[in-house]
This record gives C-alpha cells, structure tokens and sequence, in this order.
C-alpha cells in the first residue's frame, strides 16, 4: 500500500537520507487536466483532504487557472498517501520535496 | 437510503456500452497521470501501480453492472449512496481513457469547455465523444443529487 514508504521492507538508509525522508517537507501538489469536471474535483478535496467548500472551491481553481496547487504540506510517508488517495479518484497528484524546508 | 432513478434511450445509449466495454478490456495498467513518487522502490512502485490498476477494474466492473437486463428491458438505472462513489471514478477513469485513445485531436480547451459541436474525430471518434458527455453527464447527476452522501460515507 503506497504510504507505507518501503514497501513492507526494511531498508537501512544513510543517516542524511533518513533525516530527509522523515523530516523533510513534501508537498502534494495537483495538476490540472482537461477531463474531470470541477464540481467533481471540489468534491474530491473535500472528501480526501476535507477541505470546507470554500477550501476546495479555491483549490479547484487554482489548479484549472494555474495548472497546479499544492493541496498539502507535511511529512513524505502521508504525502505519498495523500498522493496514492487523489489518484484513485482519478486526479493528478504528484509528490515533490518542499524545497522551502 | 437516497436513490436516484434515470430513464434512458436504450437505442441511444447501448452503442456507448461497446465503447466502455472495450476500454474495460484493455490490460489494467494505471490511467494517464498516475506519476509514482520519485526514487520509489521497485516494491512501492509495483504496488502503487498495481492497486490502482486493480481500483480502476474495479469500478469499470461496477459501471457496466448497471446496465443489466432491467436497464435494456426498461431503460433505467439507479444510482444510490452505496454505488455512487464506485460510478463516480469509473466515469472519470473512463472519460481520462477516452481521451487517451480516441480524443488527442481535440486538445485541451474544446475538452475543457465542452465546446465540441464538431472537430477532427478520430474513427470512432463520434463514438467516444457522445460516450466522453455521456459520462460527464452521469457524474453531474450523482454530484448534484449524491454529493453529500459520498462525503457523509
């Protein structure tokens, strides 16, 4: 299940390399496509994000008018779960690290 | 439990099945746009792609389970709380394939605004696009009339 980072394997990471995967920043970051309607996407980050209607409405557009919005900050291991989530409904997520941190 | 009944042309609508059925059919691989993270595992990725791949079989199966002998007897299909998230993503995984395979020469913006009255259809392009609103149109009915129930779930 993506989320669980090693994929049910225990890896032994160089000191740095640990530091970055649990300390670091990621962000999920979502891409516009031409093919899933907007009341449907304002509903998926409600629904996997939970967002409030204004949240998600404002994301929505972000993504259709920008072509991305990043819909989440944190720790990699729930980014890429996040991440894993939003595709399942079919969108556009990436994970990338949070160069600001 | 909330259900909502639609009524449609069987003639009409049979035709779209075809389309869904042979893209139900093609190998389960992930839809376009699945990016896996950067410097995945070979394990992380397998299973990443993987389940999605088998989510996506998943609802496509769902989808055309709805029109069954009821649906070709008596035109209707019922969408409720139970099927509507399923109905929901397999509308948007199929409404990404259609664009894959036979909606390219479109690009973007006619998608986007539904601005699609005529253009250069691939053969069995006519086909696709009618399947693409049609899809379009299933999910403005369970978002208007399910919504709440799929975010209550």
């Amino acid at each position: 299940m993506p989320g669980a980072v090693s994929g049910g394997k225990t890896q032994v990471l160089p000191e740095e390399a640990q530091r970055v995967a649990t300390v670091g920043r990621w962000r999920v970051v979502v891409l516009n496509d031409p093919v899933n309607l907007m009341s449907y996407v304002v509903l998926v980050f409600r629904k996997v994000l939970g967002f409030d209607e204004s949240t998600a409405r404002r994301k929505m557009l972000e993504v259709h008018e920008q072509g991305r919005s990043v819909v989440w900050t944190g720790l990699r291991e729930k980014a890429e779960a996040y991440a894993f989530t939003l595709q399942e409904w079919h969108l556009s997520a990436v994970v990338e690290a949070d160069e600001a941190h | 439990m909330k259900r909502i009944e639609v009524k449609l042309a069987v003639p009409v609508v049979a035709p779209l099945l075809d389309v869904i059925r042979a893209l139900g059919e093609t190998p389960p691989v992930a839809a376009p746009g699945v990016i896996v993270p950067p410097d995945a595992d070979p394990d992380l990725r397998g299973a990443w792609l993987g389940e999605l791949a088998a989510a996506e079989a998943t609802e496509v199966r769902a989808l055309l389970a709805l029109f069954d002998e009821v649906f070709f007897r008596e035109g209707i299909v019922a969408f409720d709380a139970e099927n509507a998230e399923m109905i929901l993503r397999a509308c948007s995984v199929l409404r990404l394939r259609l664009r894959e395979s036979y909606l390219r020469a479109w690009g973007d913006d006619a998608l986007e605004s539904g601005d699609v009255e005529a253009g250069p259809f691939e053969p069995g392009g006519h086909k696709a696009m009618a399947c693409f609103l049609f899809l379009a149109t299933v999910q403005e009915l369970i978002l208007q009339h399910l919504g709440d129930n799929i975010l209550a779930n």
